[in-house]
């Protein structure tokens, strides 16, 4: 059964959303991710313009964090202050980030971008990951290996001497807000260009950089990604209008129910072989959008309609 | 006698009484986009005076102009990239030819050039695209349409029927643009169109999917703290489906 996207100004198969929504949602509700690193390639791959991908995309994040982020609130498992001063940084980078689309769209070149945002990160992403949770496996294969070093002691590094300290006495903490902000302000413009949640880039960040305590990393990292993506979703719509509401809605409905499954699925699995997995994946979207940027293209020219709105 | 035939065309058939004429009509006017387009074959019919047996019936379906950029792929350090933009103002959006037989078997090409009946005489007919370095960006506008089914060549496409009727048949994709077409029907003999007339047809988004375009363009702000709100409320939802079971 086809679907006309009434902002997309195409024709898809109903299923084919439907299904595509329960796939990611399986994958992400069972590794804890957004998935929108897998959502915005597949909509491209299926015919989706690139820009109404990325914008429509935002606006499903919106609901798959609502949910996380409510449930981390109750169980007071995110630091709000935290989250307040990563969302104060996350602002600006979604208002440049919006921007900065718009402007690449009328040159031509948002394509190419969002095609190497993609390679960049999910490569990076993926190699750190594959390489962490293969070392664990090793490690649990050799159950009599030595453990390096005793107790863990926090070494002062260049972020303990930056001005304007904070304290975040959820996390306890007592830093500077620069990082956090520039974290913040990172993931907002990624989540623009690339119509992710960003959890990808924020949840080790928080733990490596920031040295946040993990019981709290992904819930403040869902709280900072449901306000970035509601915002930028409102951005997209006001400026560029490429939310499909329809688009977003029909994947939502698979995404929610997908989710539940894979939540299911992941506790079967240990958790280093769930990264592991992750990184595979994650590394086989790099492949595959890398691919298509090297290799030479069947069409050595581009038709692209001028101006975002009207006519077309 | 051709040119005088030519400037009777140009000065509407009704000029001569025994001119030959032509009255087409789409079986339908509007075309409405709805929740399960995907695509549309539309009728046109029509009926002729003085159609003699050598004729034949050329239909040309042009969409809403558009103006597009096409730019060159170039392997920039490895990758493929965009540049060299070249923009071709008026492009129209859909173009279909239909026609009774291969146009070239009967057509001359000064008269096809000369009446813009191909996409390509379409582009060139504007002088700042007619520069021979820009022919491999004309065909590339061709070939991408023809890929994406907005320019449709059907040389079957016009059946003649007996007493002087022809019906022709033009196929909508479902991404179809929207707006106002023009149906030019042009009937040709000894290789130039003798007569032509023109109809027209409205391609428009109905229904909740025109609701939602509108709102969204003309609304934009609101229309974007809808979506936030809706999904909102559809996380909201599923967190609290899920957790009661």
């Amino acid at each position: 059964m086809q679907i006309y996207l009434p902002i997309a100004e195409v024709s898809v198969n109903l299923f084919l959303l439907l299904g595509l929504g329960a796939g990611v949602g399986f994958l992400s509700g069972m590794f804890g991710v957004g998935g929108g690193f897998l959502m915005t390639p597949m909509l491209m791959f299926i015919g989706i313009p690139p820009t109404v991908a990325v914008a429509s995309e935002a606006n499903q994040i919106v609901a798959s964090s609502a949910s996380g982020a409510l449930a981390h609130w109750q169980r007071r498992s995110l630091d709000p202050k935290m989250g307040a001063v990563l969302l104060s940084g996350g602002v600006v980078g979604s208002v440049l980030g919006v921007q900065l689309f718009a402007f690449l769209s009328t040159l031509g070149q948002i394509d190419l971008i969002i095609r190497l945002s993609y390679v960049t990160f999910l490569g990076t992403i993926g190699l750190i990951m594959l390489v962490e949770s293969v070392r664990t496996i090793r490690r649990r294969s050799q159950p009599e290996a030595r453990r390096e070093g005793g107790t863990m002691r926090r070494k002062r590094n260049w972020i303990d001497a930056l001005p304007l300290k904070m304290r975040f006495p959820r996390s306890g903490l007592y830093i500077s807000v620069i990082p956090p902000v520039l974290i913040g302000a990172f993931v907002g413009v990624l989540a623009a260009i690339m119509g992710v949640g960003g959890g990808f880039v924020m949840v080790p960040a928080m733990i490596y950089i920031l040295r946040m305590p993990t019981n709290v990393v992904v819930g403040t990292s869902l709280f900072q990604i449901f306000f970035v993506s509601a915002l930028t979703t409102t951005l997209q719509a006001s400026q560029n209008q490429t939310v499909d509401v329809v688009l977003a809605l029909l994947l939502t409905v698979g995404g929610v129910i997908g989710a539940q499954f894979g939540a299911r699925a992941g506790r079967l699995v240990k958790a280093e072989d769930l990264r592991a997995l992750l990184a595979l994946m994650v590394l086989a979207v790099c492949i595959k959008v890398g691919v298509e940027l090297v290799v030479t293209p069947s069409e050595l020219f581009e038709v692209l309609p001028r101006g975002m709105e009207g006519g077309h | 006698m051709l040119s005088l035939l030519l400037a009777a065309t140009l000065l509407q058939q009704q000029v001569a009484p025994d001119a030959p004429a032509i009255m087409p009509a789409f079986t339908k006017d509007t075309v409405e986009i709805r929740q399960d387009f995907s695509g549309e074959e539309m009728i046109l019919f029509g009926a002729t005076h003085g159609l003699t047996i050598q004729d034949e019936i050329v239909v040309v379906l042009r969409g809403p102009p558009q103006d597009v950029r096409v730019m060159r792929r170039e392997r920039t350090f490895g990758i493929w990239v965009n540049s060299d933009p070249h923009e071709f103002a008026d492009v129209p959006s859909y173009l279909a030819i239909a026609s009774s037989r291969p146009l070239e078997q009967f057509a001359r090409p000064d008269a096809l050039r000369h009446n813009g009946i191909g996409l390509q005489f379409l582009l060139e007919s504007r002088p700042e695209n007619q520069d021979e370095e820009l022919r491999e960006y004309r065909e590339a506008v061709e070939r991408t349409g023809e890929r994406e089914a907005i320019y449709d060549i059907d040389p079957a496409g016009v059946e003649i029927l007996d007493g002087g009727l022809f019906r022709a048949t033009l196929a909508l994709p479902p991404s179809t643009p929207v707006g106002t077409y023009t149906a030019t029907v042009y009937l040709f003999r000894d290789g130039r169109p003798i007569a032509n007339r023109p109809i027209s047809l409205t391609v428009e988004k109905a229904g909740l999917e025109r609701w939602i375009y509108d709102f969204a363009h003309d609304l934009p702000l609101l229309y974007g703290l809808i979506c936030v709100i809706l999904a909102m409320l559809a996380g909201y939802l599923a967190a609290l489906a899920f957790t009661k079971r």
